[in-house]
């Protein structure tokens, strides 16, 4: 491997954030069961529900998004595309969608590399040429290659536990010895929700700069990827709002998310801001020459 | 550890390989028997870099290939198609120099340290093309019709034929399509 498709810094706090996150969940797990908190119903329920959401993960964004799957005489130059950078990434080829948007911007899901589909919005195809659209691909197939829908779905297995003792706990509440350990626990699940969430939204940002790396390496040009984010950003802060609230839902998977910069703070962001992700796709370039 | 590769979200692209390309300098006798000829006309697909060393390879390609033709009398062409690769055309009726000169040139890039860029080698079968993956190190066959559809058929008659000659690519959905193939 070449020095500039390294970067230690990177792994280094995905990996701190993923032991973070562990080591958090094992606390809750070890405070819960001293608080003998009955959880079977629950982490049943909580398994039940993420694997559903992560199994029928294409299925589901598929409908929430509108996108349509599209054969090889549909959009021919989209297939090539993915075609080629498939060849590059060493991937099964994924299915192709095209979602009717004015919103340019791009998603990826599906639980496996052989169930992924790629989707862009009509408005990334008009507005980015070839190079960039490519670029656009090449970002999402890494989160493919990477199994971000997996990874994310793992690590907000406990998360998601916490968050529903959050909300029920308090319908547990028995008699009066009880009451001090059901408060104890809940207090434990908040304090767990909220860190966890923090963890998780990090685990996302880091996941998005891993995946824009990948675009780079797969592509050869990081400055494509750079063209197109900048494309993308540009347009978004133009798009009306009423269509950014229909588009929110679908965030994590998409490559530039669709809300107005001001209404979120860094910490709770799914992505990176855009000046980081450039300043990182721009190193990588730097050090692509000096290689 | 493919496993510490996903987790951490690294991005490592397989190093090609070029040996099998060499099994073709004798299978295509066994192919031609059963009724594929070779056309004499194979191409190198690899995507260009965003570096200065880039070009210097391309230099160093091109007086590579003049040195080549004169001695095997390889024809070459430089192409970049529509999706911004690059194609090194070659043509030649002696199909054993024209592997020969295939492999050389996937050498040479891979020698510059752009091995990551090769995507595929394709070889001419009359209707039918041999596609030789780097990155697995494997053919595939593909037949293009009109319209965008292939002609299963022929790629199924083509892969038979290679059975046991070539290594063959087993997985179906790595058999990518290259459509407007530039010769």
């Amino acid at each position: 491997m070449k020095r500039w498709q390294r970067d230690y810094g990177l792994a280094t706090r995905m990996f701190l954030t993923m032991f973070l996150l562990f080591a958090v969940y094992i606390a809750f797990i070890a405070v819960l069961s001293y608080l003998r908190i009955p959880l079977g119903m629950i982490v049943i329920f909580a398994g039940v529900m993420l694997f559903l959401q992560y199994y029928y993960s294409d299925k589901m964004v598929l409908y929430s998004t509108g996108a349509r799957i599209v054969t090889e005489s549909e959009e021919p130059g989209l297939h090539e595309i993915v075609s080629r950078l498939c060849i590059e990434a060493d991937l099964p080829k994924p299915r192709v969608a095209v979602v009717d948007s004015s919103i340019p911007n791009a998603f990826a899901t599906g639980r496996s590399p052989k169930k992924a589909v790629v989707a862009v919005t009509t408005a990334l195809m008009q507005r980015l040429d070839r190079n960039e659209i490519s670029a656009v691909l090449a970002h999402e197939l890494t989160h493919v290659k990477n199994r971000d829908v997996m990874v994310l779905t793992i690590a907000s297995f406990f998360s998601t536990i916490a968050f529903f003792l959050v909300r029920y706990l308090i319908l547990f509440g028995g008699g009066r010895r009880e009451g001090g350990q059901i408060m104890l626990a809940w207090i434990a699940s908040i304090a767990v929700w909220i860190i966890s969430y923090i963890l998780i939204r990090a685990l996302s940002r880091y996941r998005e700069f891993a995946a824009d790396r990948g675009a780079a390496i797969i592509t050869g040009h990081p400055s494509h990827l750079v063209s197109a984010l900048m494309k993308i950003s540009g347009s978004m802060d133009r798009v009306p709002t009423e269509d950014l609230r229909k588009a929110e839902g679908m965030n994590a998977f998409y490559i530039i998310p669709a809300i107005s910069k001001s209404s979120i703070m860094a910490l709770f962001s799914t992505h990176p801001p855009l000046e980081k992700r450039v300043a990182a796709l721009e190193k990588i370039s730097r050090e692509m020459e000096l290689a | 550890m493919k496993l510490f590769d996903t987790l951490l979200g690294r991005t490592k692209l397989k190093k090609p390989k070029i040996e099998a390309l060499f099994a073709l300098s004798t299978a295509y006798i066994s192919l031609e028997a059963l009724g594929f000829k070779p056309s004499g006309v194979s191409g190198i697909c690899f995507k260009p870099v965003e570096s200065s060393r880039f070009s210097e390879l391309e230099s160093y390609l091109r007086e590579l290939l003049r040195l080549s033709a004169s001695e095997t009398g390889t024809m070459c062409q430089f192409q970049t198609d529509e999706y911004n690769y690059n194609w090194v055309i070659l043509n030649d009726e002696d199909f054993e120099d024209l592997v020969t000169t295939t492999h050389l040139i996937s050498e040479t890039i891979i020698e510059h340290d752009f091995e990551e860029r090769l995507l595929c080698s394709i070889f001419a079968f009359g209707d039918v093309y041999l596609i030789y993956n780097y990155k697995e190190g494997t053919f595939y066959p593909f037949a293009p019709l009109a319209d965008r559809k292939r002609d299963s058929n022929l790629e199924f008659r083509l892969r038979s034929a290679m059975e046991g000659e070539l290594p063959i690519e087993k997985e179906v959905e790595k058999w990518h399509p290259f459509w407007g193939i530039p010769f």
